[in-house]
């Protein structure tokens, strides 16, 4: 028996149990690895459960939080979750149009070498770590101005931007060509192509990419820390001022020596964690209801 | 050429001009903002272990943040690199059909906790539990190694952020390595299968060595996440200006610091500073990122892709 | 085979909608709100925002105000004025020279008086424990490590120390409590001042960081064993033992409400820029119950705002009616040469 290609033991069969014994061992590693990420989630999930669910109140949506409370009079976290709202739908609106636009222009339009140069630059935008986004943000929109919503929601947008526009692109790339040549071949001009023919079978993806981008930002704090924190507690849906966001306020609330305020920072994170696994469902689910779609004819 | 056609094309170009021009902004504004401080103390501000905000007494120094920095991001590294493989391998070549989707989506759902939501989790749970019980246990196994010095009193260590940051880059290094796994032709698995190997001699063999570029990539994709993480590392970390090596003490990383400090930075000289240690944050990750694209580019012309749209 | 023309469309659609659904979000706010509220919105220290946070009731009934103060701590406070990102700021710390160039045509007027507790966690021993300013100094350089240290044992004849480690908590972000509790150990202790000094943030050479006052109160209700500081409102609320400090008449005290007024007698004269230090008054019969960390709380204004007239009114308020909140979580009001020098600043507030 030869063993051309692979590395490792001859394949002599009088070591055979031995080896065996070898696969046996790693085969249990990899359940054990898999067992120990599955554990850790379930710890993690389980955790902001069972100490969110208590806290978790009608309250926690619809009252203001009140510092240093003397009394017991209910309070919640409403200015967080309406602020939240505000700068991630902002957020989406500004970096939505471009990410297409990108994702259009290079896989439709560019050269090879502005695709492979554009294409760099956007994963370099995804690898800026969020922090960093949040100095150039602060640096550029807050110095002189102060702190408002528009400028939370221009940090999220950077870090949606390369999200949205890589999965446009990776739709629009699964267009077979045939269809453009089609259009074209109809005598429509290739930006009808474009808009009429070849976007509209990309839409399961885009929305996909969208909802998954959003998930991703709606947890983000540290650039909404240098461009939307200096809040008050009274709700508010004016992004002109800065906004509490619920990223912002588990953070503070985390830091904390009072428990209540603990509780209120699980219930929030429960929320959250809540909205952003029914967000990244669903958008895969999108994903797969439209593949099916498309490829069924 | 039509107007619709000039009409598009100037408008997505123009999109994608913005981008350009926004990442070019960014490295720029953040090279701006360190100037002062670059002006100040040079490169050896990188290794400088320093950090003395007192008026009067001002200096400066990245050391031990980058100190913080490679440690926490190498050992988390380590840690979950072959827990991250061994789900892989588990997804696609052990696991019985009808548990494999399930569990995939549990592994990615691990993604989708937001960092705030990890380092609650951290401050609250982990930093307790691992005070009272993994810490005092490993310090009485392996004390003499300095690496096991005394537990931590407040929960908040090296040790802490290091397990929160496995949690963190496990599903992406997980998730990339499954696809690599899976995109192994068939042929060479069931090959390697039907000259006689065991299953492992198959992976090890046939593919680690096929995936291996892309592993790497993944890897490297894995320290940049971990170098840039900066609020659950600031919620657990417990903060410091030193180099010590007892991974149950504290200490600070360059994300971590930003994120503590910069609010409240005073002067003009400590704003600048903490600017210098994002720039320096952001050559990392740029790197980072680079090689393991650069890496990513290479296997993909190795293995032959194909795509629509302008060829 | 799609029609040509319908997705167009769609887009023109979705674009017009999108565009709608920006400009109805961002004029929403802008709208006038169900009241006519004037909001006033502050940022600063942590040590202050108990009491701030006791005028945000009183005041939206009696002007309809809405205050808004986010605790940031000192530092952040003096950079927010600075660039008027807030209205007003709240430092513990005075500023320097250099920060008063900085925020361009700033004064601090100040409009409260608190004490530095000097919280720990000790299971197991219920004494009120005595500390004085050297040992502290010590404890806060590394240099004294467990709880039954010689020195600590010295001041508490007839308690018995555990021989736990102590892990000392201060401050991660810029800090006037900081600044306050550096001060203290600057003034009593030589080799704190020679090494270390004063300042909002320091060069800590032990210890755990939190962020803000709760930050530091967590690390110490959390780790048995740890010593911190911040305002003594934080002890109470948060149910930590802190200890009773000797002054320099030799007396041990804990910051209550006469032991600060006693304090405060040391400095009833504000500078020319408004500040006072009244930290570890000196020995005399006047002091003799005095706390040693104590220090007023200054609230920064522009002296040129838009909101000129609204400005004064609430400052005014606060250093008046604003007080009597004060004593229920041990904010001591102002002293009365304080309050007219007070009234004389806040009335050169102008448009």
């Amino acid at each position: 028996m030869s063993s051309q290609g692979l590395t490792g033991p001859a394949l002599h069969l009088d070591r055979l149990p031995r080896r065996r014994r070898v696969n046996r061992v790693m085969e249990l590693l990899a359940w054990l690895a898999a067992a120990i990420a599955i554990a850790i989630l379930g710890v993690v999930v389980f955790s902001v459960a069972r100490k969110g669910a208590s806290e978790l109140n009608f309250s926690l949506l619809t009252k203001d939080p009140i510092p240093f409370s003397l009394t017991n009079a209910p309070q919640g976290l409403a200015n967080a979750f309406a602020g939240s709202l505000v700068i991630v739908g902002l957020a989406t609106a500004m970096a939505l149009p471009v990410g297409i636009l990108v994702a259009i222009y290079l896989n439709e339009f560019a050269p090879g070498s502005i695709r492979n140069g554009v294409s760099l630059v956007l994963d370099l935008l995804n690898g800026v770590p969020a922090i960093v986004i949040g100095i150039f943000v602060f640096g550029l929109l807050v110095v002189g101005h102060g702190q408002n919503g528009f400028d939370g929601a221009f940090a999220l947008a950077c870090l949606m931007l390369p999200l949205v526009a890589r999965a446009t692109m990776e739709v629009l790339a699964l267009v077979p060509n045939s269809l453009r040549e089609a259009g074209l071949g109809l005598g429509s001009p290739q930006w009808r192509t474009t808009l009429s023919i070849v976007l509209p079978q990309t839409i399961g993806g885009i929305v996909t990419g969208t909802v998954l981008a959003v998930a991703r930002v709606a947890g983000e704090t540290a650039p909404l820390l240098f461009t939307s924190s200096l809040v008050g507690t009274q709700t508010s849906w004016n992004p002109h001022h800065a906004l509490q966001t619920i990223p912002v306020a588990i953070f503070e609330l985390s830091e904390s020596p009072d428990p209540a305020d603990h509780a209120r920072a699980w219930a929030a994170a429960l929320v959250l964690l809540i909205f952003i696994l029914l967000a990244s469902l669903g958008g895969r689910w999108i994903a797969t209801r439209k593949r099916t779609k498309t490829t069924a004819r | 050429m039509r107007f619709g056609d000039v009409a598009l094309q100037v408008v997505a170009g123009a999109a994608a001009l913005a981008v350009t021009v926004l990442v070019g902004l960014i490295t720029w504004k953040v090279i701006d903002g360190a100037r002062l401080a670059i002006s100040r103390y040079g490169f050896h501000f990188i290794w400088r272990i320093a950090w003395n905000p007192v008026v009067g007494r001002e200096l400066y120094g990245a050391g031990s943040f980058l100190f913080g920095t490679v440690v926490t991001s190498l050992f988390a590294l380590l840690l979950a690199a072959p827990l991250a493989m061994g789900i892989a391998l588990f997804l696609t070549e052990l696991a019985p059909r009808g548990l494999r989707a399930p569990v995939t989506a549990l592994v990615e759902t691990l993604a989708a906790v937001p960092s705030v939501v990890i380092g609650l989790w951290g401050i609250l749970v982990l930093g307790p539990a691992l005070r009272t019980t993994i810490e005092p246990w490993l310090h009485s196994a392996f004390g003499f190694i300095p690496l096991f010095g005394a537990p931590s009193a407040a929960g908040a260590s090296i040790f802490t952020a290091i397990i929160v940051l496995t949690i963190m880059i496990l599903p992406i290094v997980s998730s990339i390595s499954r696809e690599l796994f899976l995109g192994v032709p068939h042929e060479l698995k069931e090959g390697a299968l039907a000259l006689g190997t065991t299953r492992w001699e198959m992976v090890r063999g046939v593919m680690f060595p096929y995936s291996r570029g892309g592993i790497a990539a993944a890897l490297i994709l894995g320290t940049g996440r971990a170098m840039g993480e900066a609020i659950a590392v600031t919620q657990v970390i417990g903060g410091g200006v030193f180099i010590q090596w007892n991974l149950f003490g504290g200490g600070d990383t360059l994300a971590s610091k930003i994120a503590a400090s910069y609010q409240g930075s005073t002067t003009n000289l400590s704003t600048s500073s903490l600017v210098y240690l994002g720039l320096i944050l952001l050559v990392f990750s740029l790197l980072a990122n680079i090689t393991a694209q650069w890496i990513v580019r290479r296997v993909a012309r190795g293995h032959g892709v194909t795509r629509g749209g302008r060829a | 085979m799609p029609k040509l023309g319908n997705p167009f469309r769609t887009l023109v659609v979705l674009a017009t909608v999108a565009a709608f659904a920006f400009a109805a979000v961002s004029g929403a706010g802008a709208a006038p709100a169900r009241k006519a509220t004037t909001t006033i919105s502050g940022a600063g220290s942590t040590f202050v925002a108990p009491l701030i946070a006791q005028w945000i009731s009183p005041l939206g009934s009696a002007y309809g105000y809405e205050l808004q103060y986010s605790a940031v701590g000192s530092g952040a406070g003096i950079t927010s004025i600075t660039s008027r990102t807030v209205d007003f700021g709240a430092s513990d710390a005075p500023l320097t020279s250099d920060q008063f160039a900085a925020c361009n045509g700033c004064e601090q007027i100040p409009w409260a008086l608190g004490a530095t507790a000097v919280l720990y966690n000790l299971p197991g021993v219920k004494n009120l424990l005595h500390m004085d300013g050297p040992t502290l100094a010590s404890i806060f350089m590394g240099k004294i490590t467990t709880w039954n240290d010689p020195a600590i044992a010295k001041l508490n004849p007839g308690v018995s120390l555990p021989s736990t480690k102590i892990t000392t908590a201060h401050r991660s972000d810029n800090s006037g409590t900081t600044f306050n509790f550096t001060d203290y150990l600057s003034h009593v202790s030589g080799p704190w001042k020679s090494q270390i000094g004063t300042g909002v943030a320091v060069n800590w050479p032990v210890g755990s960081a939190g962020k803000g006052s709760s930050g530091v109160a967590g690390i110490v209700s959390q780790t048995p064993g740890a010593i911190g500081y911040a305002d003594i409102a934080y002890a109470l609320t948060n149910h930590l033992k802190y200890f009773a400090m000797k002054n320099a008449s030799g007396r041990f005290t804990t910051p209550g409400l006469r032991a600060m007024l006693s304090a405060a007698q040391s400095d009833v004269h504000p500078a020319a820029d408004n500040s006072l230090s009244i930290v570890n008054p000196p020995k005399a019969a006047k002091y003799a119950n005095a706390y040693p960390i104590c220090t007023f709380t200054y609230v920064i204004v522009p002296l040129k705002s838009s909101k000129a007239a609204d400005l004064k009114k609430f400052l005014f308020w606060a250093v008046t009616k604003g007080q009597t909140y004060g004593p229920r979580i041990l904010f001591e009001p102002l002293p009365n040469p304080v309050l007219v020098v007070d009234e004389k600043a806040i009335a050169k507030i102008h448009t």
